[in-house]
């Protein structure tokens, strides 16, 4: 399980330290928690605390690496030279840099005396039994909340299946609202319509009379803003095609709304087609949107030229009826400055 | 259960002694917030319109959307224009010191809040590419990912190499004053009831964790809790690198496995509409050009599926990993241009970055020290460089580091 790749594994020397965590790391990480997890998460740290200190108990293998890592610190660079460490030791210090010890003045070359660090300066296999059992409990934690994140994401983005189904409120309420996630890009089709949304509005104008414009073509105005454009802004891209879609799928066929978030997209639709009037001086200089109305126009896009199919070139239009615009929808002056 | 139990004992040792991957976590800090900063600077003219208080998603739509799922947002403590101008310089600051490496540990979780405050505040004006930073900012802090290619590296080498051997380590005045600012902060959001009770344990149990880490650091008379705390910091990363290689491996599979249930996916046309799109063809003639011809438009569609649903299980073969690795790089890099979603790509790109290999983004590193020494006369060329073989060693004398710790 090469998640990445290693330099081979007969050179733990001066690059072993930084290359080869990277190495079948992935692997390792994998397997080590939940080899604890499968046999039983917190009950069984003793156990595993115990499995370690036995392999660190031989003092003399570990003064022996210790004694490898000072002919490393002597000639960096050259980790060929050293003899591959014996893979069963589990004590011995990886980074040779790493063996000076702020809290420990005295690196103490020969055996350290009962109740000090043995040898090795890292990892669960130098610290004392009482602390093992504190870090395999630390283990056990962060193995568990590991596995049960990932599973929860993993059903998250699952079809609806049985165990969705009978623990779905779980899912939810683990997942929402900071790790939802929707990965269906361009799936299971691509939309195969241009969807193109348009407004117009009833305006009064200075001199008191009420007139009602054109439509806009909102959506080609984001199409000319993006044309040519290397870094096509999410206000061009995203902003009304999301509007858009947030709306349709909070309303039925008949445009009433469903729900709290129903109200939520039409308040936000109008507000983003009050503000591009505005931008594009709807009704001349000086008129006052009163009322607007949107519509959508989808077209299919037609068949690739090599293909048989046959699909219908009529948009279809949906209108929405005319909704009086809020003072408070024009108070935006979101116009000039944000249009670039 | 005899047989496993080496292999167990080996495998904890390794997640408990040191914090794996250091290239690759680097690589994703920096991938991340150099997308979250470039694209804070290109959207500066429209910041207004995207999160700002009369935003069309205005503040009120946002406190009532967010009321319901108790999303994080600071963007929501105030409709103020100042309040979200800093927000929004704080976001921009967090990207830029997080990409250099500063205090890591306490400009991820500012990097994490910059994009949770903004993503949130208007979550219709995103799209896939912040959905995986936001998910990846959250991971982010919880990994040791300024071990390599940082400041905080550069300066724990000059740290150890002006310390004499058996000395504590110097006071760390900076970092004991941004530890004391943040808790000014996170007191001033506490007393005036801004943050919900799961945010407060978190923030709050951060900043206790840093202040331990740094007493530890500095007073325990033996390595012991030092190295305690170590080990629990090591697996605390090594699971968010777990975390966020198999959140890219769910993305893929899930681009993929659907895909193949679409039936233009199955019929070979699928990457024809897209092209075809007014939203996604910012080079309308490249586009036509891609989809006119159909065995090269069936090609590209069968090897993005194959590709994503394939990637996952790669990852048991270094080469075709990083065969695949490579092709779906390539892809984003065409998506970026040809689609016009420059910086979903940057993200995707990011994320496929963290199953590069060591060897891979050491030549890397050695390049980017090489082109600096060159552009920047006077500077040793490989300081502070990936070529310093002391990643670990580095993190532990970070433990003087005063902030948030992961």
């Amino acid at each position: 399980m090469d998640a990445y790749d290693e330099g081979p594994k007969t050179r733990p020397g001066a690059d072993g330290p930084p290359g080869e965590p990277a190495g079948d790391g992935a692997a390792d990480v994998g397997a080590g928690p939940e080899g604890v997890v499968s046999d039983g998460a917190v009950s069984d740290a003793p156990a595993s605390g115990r499995a370690v200190d036995d392999d660190a108990e031989p003092d003399t293998a570990v003064r022996g690496d210790a004694e490898a890592d000072s002919a490393v610190r002597g000639d960096l660079g050259t980790g060929d030279l050293i003899d591959p460490r014996d893979p069963g030791d589990l004590s011995a210090p990886r980074d040779p840099s790493a063996s000076y010890d702020p809290g420990d003045p005295v690196p103490a070359p020969g055996g350290p005396g009962p109740g000090q660090i043995r040898g090795a300066t890292a990892g669960i296999a130098a610290l004392p039994l009482r602390s093992q059992v504190a870090a395999a409990f630390a283990l056990a934690v962060v193995a568990v909340v590991t596995f049960v994140h990932l599973g929860m994401v993993f059903l998250h983005v699952a079809p609806s299946n049985t165990m969705t189904k009978q623990h779905g409120r779980a899912i939810d309420d683990w997942i929402y609202p900071e790790f939802e996630q929707n990965w269906k890009l361009f799936a299971p089709n691509p939309l195969q319509q241009n969807v193109s949304v348009q407004v117009r509005a009833l305006v009064r104008t200075p001199d008191g009379i009420s007139r009602e414009t054109g439509w806009y073509d909102l959506s080609a105005l984001d199409g000319e803003a993006i044309e040519g454009n290397l870094l096509p802004s999410h206000t061009q891209q995203n902003e009304l095609r999301r509007a858009w879609d947030y709306y349709a799928g909070t309303h039925d066929s008949k445009n009433r709304p469903v729900g709290l978030r129903g109200d939520l997209s039409e308040r936000y639709l109008r507000r983003i087609a009050v503000m591009r009037l505005a931008r594009e001086h709807a009704g001349g200089a000086g008129a006052v949107v009163e009322r607007i109305q949107v519509r959508s126009s989808s077209t299919n896009v037609p068949a690739p030229d090599w293909s048989e199919e046959k699909v219908s070139d009529k948009p279809v239009v949906r209108e929405l009826p005319w909704w009086i615009v809020p003072d408070s929808d024009r108070e935006g002056g979101l116009t000039e400055v944000s249009a670039r | 259960m005899n047989r496993f139990a080496p292999a167990v004992s080996r495998g904890i040792s390794r997640v408990t002694e040191s914090a794996l991957g250091p290239y690759q976590s680097a690589m994703i800090r920096i991938g991340f917030s150099a997308t979250w900063l470039l694209f804070l600077l290109r959207e500066y003219p429209h910041r207004q319109e995207l999160y700002g208080p009369e935003s069309p998603w205005s503040w009120d739509l946002a406190q009532q959307s967010v009321s319901g799922n108790g999303a994080f947002s600071a963007l929501l403590w105030s409709d103020g224009q100042g309040w979200f101008e800093a927000v929004y310089a704080l976001a921009v600051l967090s990207s830029a010191l997080l990409l250099v490496g500063w205090r890591t540990r306490t400009t991820s979780v500012l990097f994490m809040i910059g994009v949770l405050s903004l993503q949130n505040r208007s979550v219709f004006m995103g799209d896939g590419g912040d959905n995986v930073i936001h998910l990846m900012a959250i991971y982010l802090v919880f990994t040791r990912c300024g071990q390599v290619w940082s400041l905080d590296a550069r300066q724990a080498r000059r740290a150890r190499e002006t310390r004499a051997p058996g000395q504590p380590p110097a006071l760390d005045r900076v970092g004991i004053a941004l530890w004391g600012v943040m808790c000014l902060a996170l007191a001033a959001a506490s007393l005036t009831g801004r943050l919900s009770t799961g945010w407060l344990v978190i923030f709050w149990g951060l900043l206790a964790v840093q202040a331990l880490w740094w007493v530890v650091g500095s007073r325990a008379r033996t390595a012991e809790p030092r190295i305690l705390l170590d080990v629990v910091a090591n697996l605390v990363h090594n699971a968010a690198l777990v975390v966020v290689m198999a959140e890219a491996c769910l993305i893929y599979a899930t681009a993929g496995w659907y895909k193949i249930q679409g039936s233009r996916w199955q019929d070979g046309t699928a990457v024809y509409y897209p092209l075809n799109l007014d939203y996604f063809s910012p080079w309308p003639a490249l586009s036509h050009l891609m989809a006119s011809h159909g065995t090269m438009v069936m090609l590209v569609t069968y090897g993005t599926v194959i590709v994503q649903v394939a990637f996952p299980f790669t990852l048991f073969n270094r080469r075709v990993k990083n065969v695949l690795l490579a092709a779906m790089m390539t892809e984003h890099a065409v998506i970026a241009v040809v689609l016009g979603l420059p910086f979903f790509s940057l993200a995707m790109i990011a994320a496929d970055a963290v199953f590069l290999p060591t060897s891979f983004l050491r030549r890397l590193g050695g390049w980017a020290a090489r082109g600096r020494a060159a552009l920047v006369p006077g500077h040793r060329p490989g300081l502070p460089g990936p070529r310093q073989p002391e990643p670990r060693s580095g993190e532990r004398n970070e433990h003087t580091h005063v902030g948030f710790t992961a």
